[in-house]
């Protein structure tokens, strides 16, 4: 029961045209519908009608949809919401296309997230009788189905609370100044399924999205992803690589209105009694980029 | 082609038609403080002290804003010189010369 998991990420981009070309060309997302200056693309193993929507004017996170598995999921969460003192409001079929009605929630960070209970399922690429391993008419990296999104906040302790008691997610990983009672948090990696991560938070400017991630199998397609990069000129923050946070193989890269996206691969199964890990300040950039041990200053400049 | 000056240096790079002030600066070896590189973060924003650009791929108003423009301010990565422009890096800035044999067979020193 409560949410289950990711379902779409909507963000802001300069030029739509250009965009598409980068979401299906270079990432292989396929587009499912199109509107004046907006766009709606799925990946080839998801079942839902789309994943990310792209809509022109301006750059950064418009909103993040997450699916819970029943109507009455969204009653109960909103009690929770609104006594934990969120503003909320609720929505309609329709409001987006292909989603049903749910729940809008303007979290302490000032992030919108909607959670609905059904969407129009469309199939995967591979179908559900007797399906093959995978499509053989990819499109470039042939990105499977988005995986997760890493926002900034003013007080990820309060947006950590509001995760965990609202909508029943658990930390997986938490970064803290220092040990003890004494540490301040600053980034929370937390799961309502049974990944790593489903949402992260690291401090930071309200309202901002650092990057929302594609799941690869493994680290030949990141690497294989990296060749794509390179051959489309894709702007490259940093790697391939390894996250210490998540053990997950790793590019951040930025799409052509510079919101940057990730591959990710890899990554422990998490559980609802996963022991949460923790970091301390001192080994932060060890436990982002596991390899070469430094933060480069994009990592927390670079916001959209 | 353009030359695009950093003022407080000797640098002179000369950039290709249609090529941004970023771009240019990076293909002869120099590196500052930069983003993204598609407009997207800001971080990469630099003073024109001279010159004209224009931006022929569009660049969200969040990020540059007519008041910055006014204020000369310009995004590198999106910034195309129109003529001869002379820069300045942010007070927090500075140039670094992070390939010399590429500023060494490209750059135009001054004398």
């Amino acid at each position: 029961m409560g949410v289950m998991r990711l379902g779409y990420v909507h963000t802001r981009v300069t030029d739509l045209t250009e965009s598409l070309h980068h979401y299906h060309n270079t990432l292989g997302m396929q587009v499912m519908a199109e509107e004046p200056g907006k766009a709606y693309l799925k990946a080839w193993d998801e079942y839902d009608h789309h994943s990310v929507v792209l809509e022109e004017g301006g750059v950064g996170l418009v909103k993040l949809g997450y699916k819970v598995e029943r109507a009455e999921d969204i009653d109960q969460i909103e009690i929770r919401a609104q006594r934990f003192g969120t503003i909320t409001e609720r929505m309609s079929k329709g409001d987006n296309l292909a989603v049903s009605d749910g729940l809008r929630i303007v979290l302490p960070s000032e992030h919108v997230i909607e959670l609905y209970h059904d969407v129009e399922q469309t199939g995967t690429a591979t179908g559900t009788l007797n399906p093959e391993a995978w499509p053989r008419d990819l499109v470039g990296v042939g990105v499977p189905r988005v995986d997760h999104a890493l926002i900034t906040a003013e007080d990820p302790e309060t947006l950590e609370r509001f995760f965990t008691e609202v909508l029943d997610f658990r930390a997986s990983e938490r970064v803290v100044t220092e040990q003890g009672d004494d540490g301040q948090l600053i980034g929370s990696w937390m799961f309502c399924g049974n990944s790593p991560h489903d949402i992260a938070f690291i401090k930071g400017p309200n309202a901002k999205l650092h990057h929302f991630a594609y799941s690869l199998t493994d680290w030949n397609e990141i690497l294989r992803a990296g060749d794509l990069f390179a051959m489309d000129d894709v702007s490259v923050d940093i790697g391939p690589t390894r996250h210490g946070i998540t053990r997950g193989t790793t590019i951040y890269f930025f799409d052509p209105s510079g919101n940057r996206n990730e591959v990710f691969a890899g990554g422990y199964t998490t559980f609802r009694d996963f022991p949460t890990i923790t970091w301390t300040a001192d080994q932060l950039a060890k436990g982002i980029f596991y390899i070469g041990r430094e933060l480069n200053e994009r990592f927390t400049s670079v916001l959209t | 082609m353009p030359n695009v000056t950093v003022a407080g240096t000797d640098v002179v790079v000369q950039a290709k038609g249609g090529e941004a002030i970023l771009a240019a600066l990076y293909r002869h070896g120099y590196a500052y403080k930069i983003g993204c590189r598609r407009g997207g973060c800001g971080v990469c924003k630099v003073d024109l002290v001279e010159g004209e650009v224009s931006y022929p791929i569009t660049v969200a108003d969040t990020v540059l804003s007519a008041d910055d423009r006014a204020a000369g301010t310009c995004l590198s990565c999106r910034a195309v010189p129109e003529t001869d422009v002379v820069i300045a890096l942010t007070p927090d800035d500075q140039l670094r010369c992070v390939a010399p044999l590429l500023s060494r067979l490209l750059s135009t020193h001054k004398s």
